[in-house]
């Protein structure tokens, strides 16, 4: 969004207050209505998707001043989408769009990011991984058995949070490859942040550093195909990075590759899994990762105060999310039950984890946890299943820190149990993160 | 902000976190949609913020409220209460105020199935209300603002027409027992929940005390006699099957319509045959939703976008269309509506072009049963607001709107508001032909200075046809300035609305911007 655009858009909040909730005619029961963590949380309207748009406002008309006040608002936000997705079923308004403007503006002028979050990026900077931990044991998630290829050209992007603190979504991921003999090969050495905890907090000029960092490295090695087991890199990577640089290989998200290869039969899931699934769609892989279409259209003024775009502007509404892939691959385990939540797909409730939020308010982060592990456990499930390993994380923090009896597994995990394969149980369920 | 002091004695009724009197806070309170204009007619600079009240503070229960009320009388500060907050009416008139966002008190205190009432905390919206009372088979009214829009609220505090009015009424039509935090602090129940013995929400006029009309009359005090805390609103069948099954993705979901279910557009070709048309129809006592609106409203109603809307300009050859939407439970009461619908077409000579010329999105049904379809509104400029809202007989509805054409047209013709052929109105019966309600949404684009100050001299210019040409009151005269200058022409009744004020909000601290002072130039 340039600024022109923004300027203009800050004025046009009507305040309705839709941003609160899930999309209206979606409303299935009181209880799970509410689509916005932040406002869930801290119930004052400033913390809504709309009223960041009137903070964005107030702050261009000199109304409000920078502050700490200011800046704490505006980054207890997981960046979630629901708010967008809400409010862009009729209108054209971009309340993430506007927030993330406005962290890069708290970011210029020194009053953003959070500390915790400045914390995290120095040690991107310094060690290449939000986490602190010595880059030289970014590989150490292998095991011996994992075959990989030096000469192929998918290239298995495992990111900071397999790479360090879920490894068994790496490992899982690994193993299913070559267990459909998938050719596939990692950076090792070469594996850098992708960025996204720092584009989160409106920090863009050390995230175009890195975006292009690591474009070089993947273009130089004549990759086709890159695979994400990791939702925000797979985000970051297929939204945020085109908008600054294009490139020419594929992206997919794990679940994506593991349908297709489910599909061409070059896995066969023959193990039963007697167990009743629920599934959580990460926002990273759900409503956030539609892509920006290009348009190169004009705007037509139709009559005083009318304008129209021609050809139509392409809308982002959360719709091109990746929500079936996880699905069809949930529904052909032998003997799993899936059931839904309320909330699913482009309207699915956050896991709170995201955008900095897990690292500068941790109450946040398990507070929003723990309403999306109630309302899994709602749905008569046993087991939480998503693909992300931020939510992963956050989820598993939520239900130990509510003792509930709902257990998680990354979908992965049960791909493994359905080919027969022993899932390896490194889970290092820990509170850090970006 | 508060003192220090003062402060202290809020944060001890609501809990440290649950009032906030920074710059930030504040400042995003006093924003509100159609303030602008509003503070244009008020002689104010036109932007979009209010006075900024002092503080914002939460509570959670109506015991708290009435702390909060008692501390406000204390120390001569306004208190301005709000739910879902959408609308100036929401906004304090003074920086003298402090701003009670209800947000916290959100349950359903109760659905009556047998005795067919629910009862709600402000911050229920209509939505949720609805998906709770569908489980039963049962259905509320919802005002035009929309299902994310608070049923206390509209019930208690402000006018209340809605899509599904010609069978579930007008909010004030529905107001059954109700919590009142007064002026003062004191609490008043209403009608059978003030009962001494067994008290309980069923009824809003007695047994028990009955001061509907002090408490809300006809379009509601918006907070400015007091704060509603409870209410009990009454429910109505569910108009078809319950199933609720909405695929695919958003904008367009992909909705299972129910078996029982059918839209009408037809046109009316001029007013004289609307006004026969809407009437018969009515008198028949089928439809769940029977609206007249502009070509321009139809267009949109059926849109989710500027673009689509526009692929739709045939329908704008239309002069005088009526929406009609007909649903039941059963088969037979299916038939049966159908079978009057069909005489009714031919002994009017109307035809419907749905399912002829033009097929809805099934969303469209989604939207119907939902109330989500005033929403269409904001497609085309982002912005609009109603001019009129007259409550009455189709015939002087009708009548306010065609002499409401020419004045939209000029403002049309300036430029400063969108071109809807100057027709923009929305009428809707309520309970089946009883009565009527007319508004007139204009488009105006509040990012343009000058679109918003001729917005606000078109409402302006309106309100003064409806007053010399004897159109009826339009719903938005609230106020000192309004309601002194159209008092006069109506019996003096503004003497007798600040009598009331007076005697019910004596310190004067329950902010009046929208309704009336005690003491005129108090505000």
């Amino acid at each position: 969004m340039d600024e022109e655009e923004y300027q203009k858009m800050i004025k046009r909040c009507v305040r309705c207050s839709v941003c609160k909730w899930i999309p209206q005619v979606q409303i299935k029961s009181q209880k799970y209505a509410s689509g916005c963590p932040a406002i869930d949380i801290y119930n004052y309207h400033p913390y809504s998707g709309g009223g960041k748009i009137i903070l964005a406002l107030a702050y261009e008309m000199g109304r409000i001043k920078p502050s700490e006040e200011l800046r704490d608002i505006v980054y207890k936000c997981t960046v979630c989408g629901n708010c967008a997705v809400a409010c862009k079923y009729m209108s054209t308004l971009e309340p993430i769009e506007i927030m993330m403007k406005l962290r890069e503006k708290l970011v210029d002028i020194g009053c953003g990011p959070m500390p915790q979050q400045k914390t995290y990026i120095e040690a991107v900077k310094k060690v290449n991984n939000p986490y602190n931990e010595p880059h030289e044991k970014r590989m150490d998630w292998i095991p011996d058995d994992i075959i990989l290829d030096p000469k192929a050209k998918v290239l298995y992007y495992v990111g900071c949070t397999s790479s360090y603190r879920r490894k068994e979504m790496a490992i899982a991921a690994a193993r299913i490859m070559n267990e459909a003999g998938v050719s596939f090969n990692i950076l090792r050495e070469d594996e850098f942040c992708c960025g996204s905890p720092i584009l989160r907090t409106g920090d863009s000029n050390t995230f175009e550093e890195i975006l292009n960092k690591n474009l070089d490295i993947i273009e130089s090695k004549g990759i086709e195909t890159v695979v994400f087991s990791c939702a925000g890199c797979y985000d970051t990577f297929k939204v945020d990075y085109p908008l600054s640089r294009k490139y020419d290989f594929k992206v997919k998200h794990t679940v994506e590759l593991f349908d297709e290869l489910i599909e061409s039969r070059q896995l066969q899931l023959t193990n039963n899994v007697p167990i009743t699934v629920t599934y959580h769609d990460p926002c990273h892989l759900g409503r956030n990762a539609e892509r920006y279409e290009d348009w190169d259209g004009d705007v037509v003024p139709l009559m005083p105060l009318i304008s129209i775009n021609i050809p139509p502007k392409p809308k982002r509404t959360g719709s091109k999310g990746i929500y079936d892939a996880p699905r069809n691959i949930l529904k052909k385990i032998p003997g799993l039950k899936f059931v839904e939540m309320e909330r699913i797909q482009e309207y699915a409730y956050c896991c709170g984890a995201g955008a900095g939020v897990k690292s500068a308010f941790p109450e946040m982060a398990i507070k929003t946890a723990k309403i999306r592990i109630e309302e899994a456990e709602d749905s008569g499930a046993d087991i939480l299943v998503s693909a992300c390993p931020f939510c992963s994380t956050n989820l598993q923090d939520g239900i130990m820190d509510m003792n509930s009896k709902l257990k998680y597994f990354d979908i992965s995990e049960l791909i493994l149990m359905a080919l027969g394969l022993e899932p390896e149980k490194l889970k290092q369920a820990t509170t850090e993160g970006a | 902000m508060l003192g220090k002091e003062i402060l202290k004695e809020f944060q001890d009724i609501v809990g440290v976190e649950n009032i906030d009197d920074g710059d930030v806070m504040t400042n995003a309170y006093a924003y509100n949609w159609c303030i602008e204009f509003v503070n244009y007619m008020e002689d104010k600079e036109p932007i979009p913020f209010s006075p900024i009240p002092k503080a914002v503070i939460l509570p959670s229960s109506t015991e708290e409220v009435q702390k909060v009320v008692q501390l406000c009388n204390k120390y001569g500060i306004k208190f301005k209460a709000q739910s879902t907050g959408l609308g100036p009416w929401n906004q304090p008139s003074t920086d003298n105020s402090v701003i009670m966002d209800l947000r916290r008190m959100n349950r359903i205190v109760k659905i009556d199935v047998k005795n067919l009432y629910a009862v709600v905390e402000p911050y229920v919206s209509g939505a949720q209300l609805q998906a709770e009372t569908m489980k039963y088979g049962l259905n509320i009214h919802m005002p035009g603002a929309g299902p994310m829009a608070s049923t206390l609220a509209s019930h208690t505090s402000m006018a209340g027409p809605g899509f599904t009015s010609p069978q579930t009424g007008y909010s004030a039509r529905n107001v059954l027992g109700t919590e009142w935090v007064l002026p003062t602090g004191e609490i008043l129940r209403l009608g059978s929940l003030g009962l001494k013995n067994e008290p309980d929400w069923y009824s809003g006029d007695g047994p028990g005390p009955s001061l509907r009309g002090i408490m809300r009359g006809w379009v509601g005090t918006k907070s400015g006699l007091g704060v509603f805390t409870r209410v009990a609103t009454k429910l109505f069948p569910y108009p078809c099957h319950t199933e609720y099954v909405l695929k695919g993705h958003s904008p367009i979901y992909d909705f299972k319509i129910p078996n029982f279910i059918r839209a009408y557009v037809v046109d009316c070709k001029n007013f004289k045959h609307l006004e026969k048309s809407f009437i018969r129809i009515e008198e028949e006592e089928i439809a769940l939703i029977c609206s007249h609106m502009s070509s321009y409203a139809i267009m949109a109603i059926f849109s989710y976008t500027i673009e689509s809307l526009m692929d739709k300009i045939a329908f704008g050859s239309m002069k005088s269309p009526l929406l009609i939407v007909i649903a039941a439970r059963t088969k037979r009461e299916f038939d049966y509506k159908q079978k009057v619908m069909n005489h009714l077409m031919e002994e009017l000579n109307l035809i419907n072009i749905i399912g002829t010329k033009y097929e809805p999105e099934s969303l469209f049904y989604a939207e119907c049963l939902r109330t989500n379809l005033g929403y269409h509104g904001f497609i085309a400029t982002g912005g609009f607001q109603s001019a009129k809202g007259q409550c009455d007989s189709a015939a002087l509805c009708l009548r306010a709107e065609m002499k409401n054409k020419p004045l939209k047209q000029k403002y049309i013709e300036k430029g400063v508001i969108a071109n809807d052929f100057g027709e923009g109105a929305w009428m809707t019966s309520y309970e089946s032909g009883h009565f009527f309600h007319m508004e007139a949404p204009t488009f105006f684009d509040q990012t343009n200075e000058e679109s918003v100050k001729g917005m606000g001299e078109y409402m302006k210019e309106s309100n003064q046809m409806d007053l010399l040409k004897h159109l009826g009151v339009p719903f938005f005269i609230e106020g000192d300035q309004l309601h002194n200058h159209w008092g006069p022409h109506l019996m003096n009744y503004h003497n007798w609305l600040r009598k009331i004020k007076e005697a019910f909000d004596p310190n004067g601290v329950s902010d009046s911007g929208f309704y009336i002072s005690g003491n005129e130039g108090d505000v």
